[in-house]
């Protein structure tokens, strides 16, 4: 009994401190594009393939794994784009995701498998010059436990580049958990993409850890 | 030791790419002959592809496109208009908003199809040009 108290307080936790986020990029692509997401931050490392539909909606597959707590997520992921505003120099957008599956512990981690839900929103605007970006989630795991997590990223670029060039962005990304032991993160990080192709490399300077993500446009 | 490792690849990375970048802008011009194509009043981007479709006989159309700040947009509307079997070739350029589409010599795309490319690229038209260069191209 006590054990599986145990087993149930740490699926609990570990699924109350995950993000389950949006991609760092075009979480819907264009008609017809694929996209893939690799995301490791201070806590997980997941993996995201979408299909864009339209130029609203992508549906998409994730596999997630909370490092510290041994849980393995897997489901699928609808993301839509609310809004979108133009301006002749920059762009904003209002996106709501929403995604189901299944959570369970793998490796030491005893915990058998909860249907696991999740939804959100994301909101990002950005110039050639400047970037702002800003997402909350909320996650439920049936009767084991719900819970709200958000982070907000600001960048800047050094330089401007045109199409084609070796793009750089100078970013610091901070991640609130509340549930977590460390609930603030803070992460700088520099943000390289080219043509369809974006890595992210940085380190949490709170929890000392590697935050590296890639994603690839097809 | 692996954070150190980590924090100096971020920085190693973002130097030359800095380094690199402040060259783009040094591009010479006056290797190449814009005379033609200015005299239409329209910059036709230096690129091979575009250059060759256009001496193919293509037809060129220029497209202002709204909300186009990084090179996924590009992107985007690259591979949404490189699919059609009218279009020769197409180029994005981020420092004139322009998207540059030559079209395949005879074919056609009407503005309302074009702007529904775009839109389904996820972004907005806000002028489109069809210059006649083979006026610029006699008088040259």
């Amino acid at each position: 009994m006590a054990r599986r108290m145990s087993a149930v307080a740490a699926l609990g936790l570990s699924l109350a401190t995950w993000i389950v986020a949006p991609a760092l990029a075009r979480p819907v692509s264009y008609q017809g594009g694929w996209t893939v997401i690799e995301e490791t931050n201070r806590q997980n490392t997941s993996v995201w393939v979408h299909y864009t539909l339209n130029p609203k909606l992508s549906l998409g597959a994730r596999g997630e794994w909370d490092r510290p707590m041994d849980v393995m997520f897997t489901g699928g992921q609808a993301t839509y784009l609310v809004n979108r505003w133009f301006g002749e120099n920059y762009q904003g957008n209002l996106y709501a995701f929403a995604g189901a599956g299944v959570a369970e512990g793998i490796n030491d981690n005893p915990a058998d498998a909860e249907f696991a839900s999740f939804a959100g929103v994301m909101a990002d605007w950005e110039t050639r010059r400047w970037f702002v970006s800003y997402t909350a989630r909320g996650f439920d795991a049936g009767d084991i436990d719900a819970s709200f997590a958000h982070r907000g990223k600001v960048g800047v670029a050094p330089y401007v580049g045109n199409t084609g060039d070796l793009h750089t962005w100078l970013m610091v990304e901070v991640d609130h958990r509340p549930d977590n032991e460390a609930p603030v993160g803070v992460t700088p990080m520099v943000r390289l993409f080219k043509g369809a192709a974006l890595v992210e490399l940085g380190w949490s300077v709170t929890d000392d850890q590697p935050l590296i993500n890639f994603a690839y446009r097809f | 030791m692996f954070r150190t490792l980590m924090i100096a690849s971020a920085f190693a990375l973002a130097v030359p790419s800095v380094a690199l970048a402040q060259d783009h802008g040094a591009h010479d011009h006056a290797a190449h002959d814009h005379g033609a194509h200015e005299m239409v009043g329209v910059e036709i981007p230096d690129q091979d592809d575009i250059r060759e479709a256009l001496a193919a006989g293509g037809s060129y159309v220029g497209v202002e496109v709204l909300g186009v700040v990084c090179d996924f947009c590009a992107t985007a509307m690259n591979r949404t208009f490189s699919r059609r079997d009218e279009v020769a070739a197409v180029y994005v350029d981020l420092d004139t908003k322009t998207m540059s589409l030559v079209l395949k010599e005879g074919q056609n795309l009407d503005d309302a199809t074009i702007g529904d490319l775009v839109e389904r690229a996820g972004y907005k038209v806000s002028t489109i040009t069809r210059p006649d260069l083979t006026e610029a191209n006699d008088a040259s």
